[in-house]
C-alpha cells in the first residue's frame, strides 16, 4: 500500500514539476508586454520551423502595430513539410471547383486560410499557383525589392509578372543554396580526397555511406538532384556551342528557337540529361537510404552515420556551427549550385480586411529591416534568439552585413549557372520515375552494385558500372506529347505509369546482377 | 439471470421495459457512437481505396496493389519482420513469465512490474536514444572495439535486424502479461495428477500445461503480430522504407495517389484475418474445475542464490529493454555534439532542460501569446478527457458483453478492440477527411470544434479514446468476469435499482481494474503518434509528442531538447505504468488479450 501511496504522490509531484519550475527559469525580460486593442487575426499554413514562425509573428505584429495601430496575432498551421501542405491545399481547394475544373467564385471559397508561406519556387509554379490570388503589391516597392526580376535566370517573383506584367501571385522572401556536405573525419579515414563536385558523390568507395533525402518527400532534394541533371545538361549545351561557332553565340546569348529545335542541340542536350542522370543514378546507388526529410542528411553526417551528402545551405550552416568543420563541411560547387527563392502568396478567397493585413505581412517580409533578420547573429535583435541562418532574397540588404551571421552572398555565388525554369517544367516528370529508379527498385539495385564492386576485374567492374548508371530511359519519353490515354481516370494512369517505370528498372538492375554473377 | 420481477424494490419502468430492453436501448446508443467515432472515419479512407477522380467506384487500384511486386514485396518484409519479432518477443518473454508466475523470491514483485517499463517508450526520442546507442561509430561500436575506419553500420545494413530486436524488445511485454496471467491460472493438481499417473514432465507440458495456457499464448502474441505488422514508427527509425506501412505512410502524402488507400484495405484485411482467426482458434479457454487458491499457493519459494537467479533474467531483459531509455537519459543531459565517438558523452550539462521549459512550444507564459497551456498541459487536457470517454464507452460496452443477452453483443465486443488492428494513420487521415468535408460542407459556418484548422481538441480527444479504447474495454470486461453476479442478484432481490447495483456494487468491485485500463489508455493517449501529426496543426493545439516532433527537427540543439522533453514524458509514462501494475498486479495482461 505504501508503494501505490509513493507511486500516487511521485505521479502529481512529476505532472506539476515543470509548471513549478518553469517559473524559476522564466526571466522577466522573456515577457512581451500584452499589445493594447483587439488583435487582427492572420492565418498562415507553412512549412518553416517554429523558429522562423516565432521571428515574424513577433516582428510583424510590432511593425503592424506601429504602422497601423493594431497588432496581428498570427496562427500558424503546419500538417507538415511542402508536399503534405500541397495535398492538404489540394483537398482543401478540390472543392471550390466547378465540373470544368474551374475555381468558383471567390466569395463562395472559404478555406480558412490566408497564406501559404514556403516550400520552394518550384513547388508554388508547379502546385500552389492555381490556388493564389494576384498581390496587392505597389509596382514601386517591387522595384525596390527586386531590382533585377532574376538571379542567374530563375525569376525571383512569379514569372508571369516578368513576362506579362500581371501583378504577381507569389514573391520569393528568402534564397536557398545547395551544396555538398562530407564530414572531414570520415573521408580521412577512407583516405579519400575531399569532394569538390558533384561527380565526386558517385564514387564507389562511397557504397552505403552517402545520405541523401527523398525527392518525393521533400520538395528542396527533388529541386538539388535537379541542379545535378541541369549543371549537365548545361556543359552540353555549352560543349555544343563550342563545336558550334559559326552560329555565333557568345556565353551570355540567349538561343534562337530554330537552332533550339535542331536535332543536333536537342541531341546534345540528350546526352547531357543522360550524363546528369548517370551521375545521380550512381549516386542512388551509394545511398545508405532516402531521408524522410531535407535536414536528416546533415544529421547523418554530423553524426558520422555518412560520408557525405547533399544538402540545403542553411541546415549544414547550423550543424557547422554546432559541432564544427571536422564533422561536418559544407561545400558548394562553384557554378554548380543552384540558388531558388522561397516564396509566399495570398490563397484565394482571403477577402476585406484580412486580404489587407495578409498582403502588408508580404509587404513587410520585404521591407530591409525584416530582410535582415533572415541572416542577424543570435541576439542581434530582440526577434532572434537563435539565428535563423538563411539569405535574404534582397540584393541591396548584403551591402550592408554588419552582425550577420553568415558572409555569404548568393548573387556572387551563382557565377551564371543557375536552374532553368523552361528546363525545370519540362523534367516535371521527373520525380516518380525517380522514384521509382532509386526508392521502389532500391533492393536489385543494391543487390547489382554490391555484385558487380565485388568483381575481381577493374575494368570489367567499370565497365558494368556504366552499364548500371545507364538507366532505359531517355530524355524523349519525357518531353514528347503523351499519347491519347487509353485509361480515363488519370490516377489509375499514373498508377499503373510508376509501376511500369518500377518493372523496367528493376528489371534492368537484375540483368546487370546476371553479368556480374556470370563474370564472377 | 435477473431478479425475480415480484422484488420488493423493482420500479414500475423496469417492470415493464425490462432490463433486456435497456441493454438493447444501450448497445443500440454504443453501436451508434463508435459507427460515427470508429467506422465513418475507417470508411472514409476505405472508399478513398475504390474511388476514382471522378468518384465514380473501382476495384482497379486494389487490383494494381496486388499486382505490384514492391507492395506485394512490402507486405511479405512486413509479415516477415512481425513473425520474427513475435518469436524474439516470445523466446524473451516466456522464461520471465514461468519465474514470476512458478517462483516466489525476493523482490518478484518489484521486477514483474519493471519488466513492463520498456513498453512506455515516447515515439520519436525512441528513435534518438537507438541512433545514439546503435550508431555508426555509437557506445555499441566503441565497446566493441570497432570504432575505427568506417565502424559499423547498425542503423544501415543491419538495419532489418535492429527493427525486429527494437519492437521484440518493446512487445515482449505484452506476452509476459499474458502468459503469466495463464500460468497463474493453471491449477498445479491437474499437472500433479497428471505426473502420478506417469507422464514424464515433457507430457506433462505438451499435454497439460500448454493446452491450459494456449489462450492466454496466442491472446498475446497475436497482438504482438498485429502490431508489429502494422508497425510505423520503428521501421521509419530505421529506415527500412519497403513495409507495408511505411509505403502507406509515404505513399499517402503523394498527392493524388490512391494506391495507399487501398493498401490500407490490403493492410486491414491482413490484420482482421489475423486477429478473427487469433480469437477463433485459440481464443477460447479450456474449462476444467480449479481454484485460484490452489494456484496462488502452487508459488515455489526460492531463497539465497536460487532467488538472484531467478531474478537475474528479469534484471537481464529488462536492462537490455531499458538501454533506449537510459540512451535519452544520456542524450538529454549531453552537451550538444559531445557524445560522439565515446560510450558516453564527453560533457554533460542541464541547459537542455532549462531551453525545453523555456520553450513556448512546451511552456508557455500564462496570458502571453497564442499559446495559453502548452504541450505539456494539452497533453494531459487531451489524454484525461480521452481517457475519460474512453472509460465512459468500455463501461457501456463490457455491460453489454459481460452482463446482457443482446444477441449481438459480440459485435460490440469486436468494435471495441477493432483499433487495435487498425493503423493510427489511417484513422487519423479518417478524421481529417471528416473535418475536411465539414469545412467543404458548412464552410465558414462549420462549427469550431469539427474543423482542425481552428480547434482540433474535440477531434483529437475522439481519436485518442477511440485508438486506446481496447484497453480500458478489456479491463473492463475482465473486472466484470471477475464479480459474481450472485452479489448483485443478491442486492437486486434486497429492493436495490439497477444503477443502485452499479454503483454500490459493481464499480466499486471493478474499480481497480477500470482504474489500470483508464491508467493505460492513459498513458498510450499521451504516446499517441499519427493523431498528434496529422491533427494538431496549430502551434497552440500541439500535444506533447507533436512538439516534441517539433523539436527534433530544430537544427542545432533540437535533438537534446526533444530528448529532455522525452525524459520527463518517460518518468510520467513508467509511474503511470508502475501505479496500473500495482493496481491491477497479474491482471494487467486482460488488457493486452485481443
Amino acid at each position: 500500500m505504501l508503494r501505490l501511496y509513493v507511486y500516487v504522490a511521485a505521479f502529481f509531484g512529476l505532472l506539476a514539476a515543470p509548471f513549478l519550475l518553469q517559473s524559476v527559469v522564466r526571466e522577466r525580460s522573456e515577457l512581451r508586454p500584452e499589445q493594447g486593442g483587439e488583435m487582427l487575426e492572420l492565418r498562415i499554413i507553412t512549412p518553416h520551423n517554429q523558429e522562423i514562425r516565432r521571428t515574424f509573428e513577433l516582428a510583424f505584429s510590432d511593425w503592424h502595430l506601429q504602422h497601423f495601430g493594431r497588432g496581428v496575432a498570427i496562427t500558424y498551421l503546419s500538417p507538415g513539410g511542402s508536399n503534405d501542405i500541397v495535398r492538404y491545399l489540394r483537398d482543401l481547394y478540390g472543392s471550390y471547383r466547378d465540373a470544368a475544373g474551374k475555381l468558383v467564385p471567390e466569395e463562395q471559397v472559404s478555406s480558412g486560410i490566408d497564406l501559404v508561406w514556403g516550400g520552394g519556387d518550384y513547388t508554388f509554379e508547379r502546385d500552389f499557383k492555381p490556388m493564389l490570388k494576384p498581390l496587392l503589391l505597389s509596382p514601386a516597392l517591387l522595384q525596390a525589392a527586386f531590382p533585377r526580376s532574376d538571379l542567374a535566370g530563375v525569376a525571383l517573383y512569379d514569372p508571369d509578372t516578368i513576362a506579362h506584367g500581371s501583378p504577381p501571385r507569389w514573391v520569393g522572401i528568402v534564397l536557398s543554396s545547395f551544396g555538398l556536405i562530407y564530414s572531414p573525419d570520415f573521408y580521412a579515414a577512407l583516405r579519400l580526397p575531399a569532394p569538390d563536385a558533384w561527380e565526386d558523390l558517385a564514387r564507389p568507395e562511397l557504397k552505403g555511406l552517402l545520405a541523401l533525402a527523398d525527392p518525393t518527400r521533400s520538395g528542396s532534394a527533388a529541386v538539388a538532384y535537379m541542379m545535378v541533371l541541369q549543371r549537365a545538361m548545361e556543359t552540353a549545351e555549352r560543349r555544343w556551342l563550342r563545336e558550334h561557332p559559326e552560329l555565333g553565340y557568345d556565353e551570355q546569348s540567349q538561343l534562337r528557337p530554330a537552332d533550339e529545335a535542331s536535332p543536333s542541340y536537342r541531341a546534345a542536350l540528350a546526352r547531357g540529361w543522360k550524363e546528369g542522370m548517370r551521375t545521380l543514378l550512381l549516386m542512388a546507388a551509394n545511398a545508405r537510404y532516402f531521408g524522410d526529410s531535407a535536414s536528416r542528411p546533415c544529421v547523418d553526417v554530423g553524426d558520422a552515420e555518412a560520408a557525405a551528402g547533399v544538402a540545403i545551405d542553411f541546415y549544414a550552416r547550423v550543424f557547422q556551427d554546432q559541432i564544427g568543420k571536422r564533422r561536418i563541411t559544407y561545400h558548394a560547387p562553384r557554378g554548380a549550385t543552384a540558388i531558388t527563392p522561397d516564396p509566399i502568396g495570398v490563397l484565394y478567397g482571403t477577402r476585406g480586411e484580412r486580404e489587407l493585413v495578409a498582403n502588408r505581412f508580404v509587404e513587410f517580409l520585404l521591407t530591409p529591416e525584416s530582410q535582415r533578420l533572415w541572416n542577424l547573429d543570435a541576439g542581434q535583435s530582440p526577434y532572434v534568439p537563435r539565428s535563423l541562418r538563411r539569405l535574404p532574397v534582397r540584393r541591396d540588404v548584403y551591402l550592408d552585413r554588419t552582425g550577420w551571421a553568415d558572409d555569404e552572398n548568393p548573387f556572387e555565388l551563382a557565377q551564371g549557372f543557375n536552374m532553368r525554369q523552361r528546363w525545370t517544367r519540362q523534367l516535371g516528370k521527373l520525380v516518380p520515375i525517380w522514384a521509382a529508379a532509386w526508392i521502389d527498385a532500391k533492393p536489385e539495385l543494391d543487390q547489382a552494385y554490391a555484385a558487380l564492386l565485388a568483381l575481381p576485374d577493374p575494368a570489367r567492374r567499370e565497365q558494368l558500372r556504366q552499364r548500371l548508371a545507364d538507366l532505359p530511359i531517355e530524355l524523349d519519353e519525357l518531353t514528347r506529347p503523351p499519347a491519347p490515354a487509353s485509361e480515363p481516370d488519370a490516377r489509375t494512369r499514373a498508377a499503373r505509369e510508376r509501376m511500369g517505370w518500377s518493372t523496367r528498372f528493376r528489371e534492368h538492375y537484375l540483368d546487370v546482377l546476371r553479368a556480374a554473377r556470370e563474370a564472377r | 439471470m435477473n431478479a425475480p420481477s415480484g422484488a420488493r424494490g423493482v420500479s414500475l419502468r423496469e417492470r415493464i421495459l425490462g432490463p433486456d430492453l435497456r441493454h438493447a436501448a444501450l448497445a443500440i446508443g454504443l453501436l451508434l457512437v463508435l459507427g460515427v467515432v470508429l467506422i465513418w472515419p475507417l470508411l472514409e479512407v476505405v472508399a478513398a481505396g475504390f474511388q476514382r477522380s471522378d468518384g465514380r467506384f473501382t476495384s482497379e487500384y486494389l487490383r494494381l496493389v496486388l499486382a505490384n511486386p514492391v507492395i506485394t514485396r512490402g507486405l511479405l518484409k512486413a509479415t516477415l519482420i512481425a513473425a520474427a519479432t513475435t518469436a524474439v518477443a516470445l523466446t524473451l518473454a516466456l522464461p520471465l513469465a514461468v519465474l514470476v508466475a512458478r517462483y516466489e523470491f525476493a523482490g518478484r514483485d518489484l521486477l514483474s512490474s519493471l519488466v513492463l517499463v520498456p513498453i512506455v517508450l515516447p515515439p520519436f526520442v525512441g528513435a534518438i536514444g537507438m541512433r545514439s546507442l546503435l550508431g555508426r561509430f555509437g557506445p555499441l561500436t566503441q565497446l566493441l572495439g570497432q570504432g575505427h575506419g568506417s565502424g559499423v553500420d547498425w542503423l544501415g545494413t543491419l538495419r532489418v535486424f535492429g527493427v525486429v530486436g527494437v519492437e521484440a524488445l518493446a512487445l515482449y511485454p505484452i506476452i509476459f502479461l499474458n502468459l503469466r496471467a495463464a500460468l497463474a491460472n493453471v491449477d498445479p493438481l491437474l499437472e500433479r495428477a497428471a505426473a502420478n499417473l506417469g507422464a514424464t514432465r515433457w507430457t506433462v507440458l505438451r499435454r497439460v500445461t500448454f493446452p491450459l495456457v494456449r489462450p492466454g499464448l496466442f491472446a498475446g502474441c497475436t497482438l504482438v503480430f498485429i502490431w508489429s505488422f502494422t508497425e510505423l514508427g520503428t521501421p521509419l527509425m530505421f529506415h527500412v522504407y519497403d513495409v507495408t506501412p511505411v509505403q502507406v505512410f509515404n505513399q499517402i502524402i503523394e498527392v493524388d495517389n490512391p494506391l495507399p488507400y487501398a493498401l490500407v484495405v490490403v493492410m486491414l484485411a491482413g490484420s482482421s484475418v489475423l486477429y478473427v482467426l487469433g480469437k477463433v482458434l485459440f481464443g477460447r479457454s479450456i474449462r476444467v474445475a480449479g481454484s485460484k487458491a490452489a494456484a496462488l499457493s502452487a508459488l515455489h519459494p526460492l531463497r539465497g542464490p536460487r532467488a538472484l537467479l531467478a531474478a537475474l533474467p528479469l534484471v537481464l531483459v529488462t536492462l537490455v529493454a531499458l538501454l533506449p531509455h537510459v540512451s535519452v537519459l544520456l542524450t538529454s543531459v549531453s552537451a550538444t555534439g559531445a557524445w560522439y565517438r565515446s560510450i558516453v558523452p564527453r560533457e554533460f550539462t542541464g541547459i537542455h532542460y532549462v531551453s525545453a521549459l523555456r520553450e513556448d512550444l512546451v511552456m508557455p507564459l500564462a496570458g502571453h501569446g497564442p499559446l495559453q497551456l502548452g504541450a505539456v498541459g494539452n497533453s494531459i487536457v487531451y489524454a484525461g478527457l480521452a481517457t475519460l470517454l474512453g472509460t465512459l464507452l468500455a463501461c457501456g460496452i463490457a455491460l453489454i458483453v459481460a452482463r446482457s443477452r443482446v444477441p449481438w453483443r459480440g459485435l460490440l465486443d469486436v468494435l471495441g478492440v477493432l483499433p487495435l488492428a487498425v493503423p493510427g494513420l489511417v484513422m487519423a487521415f479518417g478524421y481529417l477527411s471528416i473535418s475536411v468535408q465539414c469545412r467543404r460542407l458548412f464552410g465558414d459556418a462549420t462549427p469550431a470544434w469539427l474543423d482542425v484548422q481552428r480547434f482540433p481538441v474535440v477531434l483529437l480527444v475522439v481519436a485518442y479514446a477511440t485508438r486506446r479504447l481496447p484497453y480500458v474495454v478489456r479491463s473492463a470486461v475482465a473486472g466484470l468476469q471477475q464479480v459474481p453476479e450472485d452479489y448483485e442478484r443478491a442486492a437486486a432481490n434486497l429492493g436495490a435499482g439497477s444503477l443502485r447495483v452499479l454503483w454500490r456494487i459493481v464499480l466499486p468491485l471493478v474499480f481497480a481494474s477500470l482504474l489500470a485500463g483508464a491508467l493505460m489508455a492513459f498513458v498510450f493517449a499521451m504516446l499517441e503518434v499519427s493523431d498528434s501529426l496529422i491533427l494538431a496543426q496549430s502551434a497552440r493545439y500541439f500535444p506533447i509528442t507533436r512538439a516534441i516532433w517539433e523539436l527534433s527537427q530544430r537544427l542545432g540543439d533540437g535533438l537534446y531538447v526533444a530528448s529532455a522533453l522525452g525524459v520527463w514524458a518517460m518518468a510520467l509514462l513508467m509511474l503511470t505504468l508502475l501505479l496500473a501494475s500495482t493496481l491491477l498486479g497479474r491482471k494487467l495482461g486482460a488488457m493486452f488479450r485481443p
